[in-house]
């Protein structure tokens, strides 16, 4: 679908950028999203923070990349999906720890509305980039800029049962075999160049189960033991 | 407007390209890809099932997209058991995609797919840049492309439409030999290798190295090998490569071709076939347009 831009709010390094008339979604599904206005062939995967009035708000980084142009009120994107698999949020148990890095933590506000009791540990590089853990709102927070979040993670974990994790390949997969050490359900989004997201391209193809898969169909959301077994 | 390519009536000249459409996948994602297709071209079949390349596969270009898919597939026996039924009972024409390494195994595998339900054409994929043996290297060379055509063609029923890489030096010689070889057809092109550097690393940014640019930046490209290939032999053109609108299409079809296919542009719009389509019927047909099969 022609989705407009609505409204773009700045929020330190990103921007959030409101797409008129598009669902958001179930938490951890993605939207392939291009800019009309470039000479840029294919959409990017993006998940909906959540909904927003009149659309879906999303978040981007300032400088856009091949979104640039969306950073415009008014200008138009092509929109397909929600597509993939996201959360299963009843997973996660009764206490959930969600973790996330990056603006990748936006991907988790859909589960946090969902999830009342949830408590996030977020880690970002800056005080900038930390303005994005107010994206999630979850009932209890412990951000981490330019600190050690894995270790917050290893104290987290004792009083969990099941974590949802988003945002860069290295944390999410980090994050995934320390949970599974801990023996606790661990799902991760992960992140794969996409062109179509509808299973069309064989593009964004990751190891899961020991062979390659597309993560479009696949994911992005995956069980973390799928993961192991690679 | 209807068109005929090499023996195969279409309702109008729009199909997808090879590798670009998974109509059960999409479906299963609620996008409805092949309503708008003329014919289903698949995905390229290989003997033996294949995983493909390994990750990073993609890499955007100026006006263009580097793949490095490596003709993952489940091989013809998955394919006919499994693909091809499922594709088939959407009711389209299917174009069966065959790619392989060495000529035994081309006449294997459309022996194979003889008398398949469904089928209308097979695509010869001889022009694939993202396997390290057979295939592209057949397609660049005129007395193979002959041989496995002529091969082929002694194997099946089926009308061979053959797909030849944009990067063939005499790519007019390879037309002609692919037609002495009895080719009903030919597919104007595949992608041109290419390559792309992580800024980061400075290394390929590609898990196979190399990888096939489509898109816009290749339409220029493959027009050229058109023009080349219609001055060079009668047989239908099929124009693929960067096609994004009707007016785009319109100049494959003046070019010489007969029918149009559209990958890239897909991807960023699924209806983008239907659209091409529908623009197509709202422009003069060219003076030169080829309905002869």
């Amino acid at each position: 679908m022609r989705a407009s831009v609505l409204s773009v709010e700045p929020l330190g390094p990103f921007s959030l950028v409101t797409l008129g008339g598009v669902d958001s979604g179930a938490a951890g599904r993605f939207h392939m999203v291009r800019a009309c206005d470039s000479d840029s062939v294919i959409g990017r995967p993006l998940s909906a923070i959540g909904p927003a009035e009149g659309g879906a708000r999303f978040v981007l980084a300032s400088s856009g990349g091949g979104l640039a142009p969306l950073l415009r009120v008014g200008a138009q994107a092509e929109v397909q999906g929600p597509f993939g698999r996201g959360f299963d949020l009843a997973a996660a148990g009764r206490r959930p720890l969600l973790v996330g890095g990056g603006f990748g933590v936006a991907l988790l506000a859909g589960a946090a509305r969902e999830l009342p009791g949830a408590t996030l540990l977020a880690g970002f590089r800056d005080a900038g980039q930390a303005l994005a853990a107010g994206l999630v709102p979850a009932a209890s927070s412990e951000v981490i800029v330019d600190g050690d979040l894995l270790g917050a993670l290893g104290r987290a974990l004792a009083s969990a049962t099941g974590v949802l994790a988003a945002g860069p390949d290295g944390l999410v997969r980090a994050v995934a075999a320390r949970v599974s050490e801990a023996g606790l359900a661990c799902q991760v989004a992960l992140e794969a160049p996409m062109a179509c997201g509808y299973g069309s391209c064989h593009g964004c193809a990751v190891r899961l189960d020991g062979r390659l898969q597309r993560l479009c169909i696949e994911g992005p959301v995956v069980d973390a033991r799928r993961l192991a077994a690679a | 407007m209807s068109t005929l390519v090499g023996g195969v009536a279409l309702e109008h000249p729009v199909m997808n390209a090879s590798g670009t459409c998974d109509p059960i996948a999409a479906a299963a994602a609620g996008v409805a890809l092949h309503a708008d297709l003329a014919a289903i071209v698949t995905k390229t079949v290989t003997p033996l099932a294949r995983e493909g390349n390994e990750p990073p596969r993609l890499a955007e270009a100026p006006a263009g997209l580097l793949n490095s898919i490596g003709l993952a597939n489940p091989g013809i026996e998955g394919f006919l058991a499994q693909a091809l039924p499922q594709i088939a009972a959407l009711g389209r024409p299917v174009v069966v995609s065959v790619g392989a390494f060495e000529r035994g195994e081309y006449v294997d595998l459309v022996r194979a797919l003889d008398g398949a339900g469904g089928i209308v054409a097979l695509e010869l994929n001889v022009s694939c840049p993202n396997v390290s043996s057979g295939c592209i290297s057949i397609g660049t060379d005129a007395a193979e492309t002959r041989d496995v055509v002529a091969a082929c063609r002694g194997a099946t029923r089926l009308p061979l439409w053959v797909k030849l890489p944009p990067g063939a030096p005499d790519i007019a010689g390879v037309a002609r030999a692919a037609a002495q070889g009895g080719a009903d057809a030919l597919v104007l092109t595949n992608t041109l290798r290419g390559a792309a550097i992580d800024r980061r690393t400075g290394r390929p940014l590609l898990g196979g190295v190399t990888g096939g640019l489509s898109g816009p930046a290749l339409r220029p490209v493959a027009l050229a090998c058109v023009l080349a290939c219609r001055a060079a032999t009668s047989l239908p053109i099929v124009g693929v490569g960067g096609i994004t609108s009707g007016p785009e299409a319109w100049g494959y079809l003046a070019a010489g071709a007969c029918a149009v296919q559209v990958g890239t542009a897909l991807f960023g719009d699924p209806r983008a076939a239907g659209r091409i389509r529908d623009e197509l019927d709202q422009l003069i047909p060219p003076p030169k347009l080829s309905t002869t099969g």
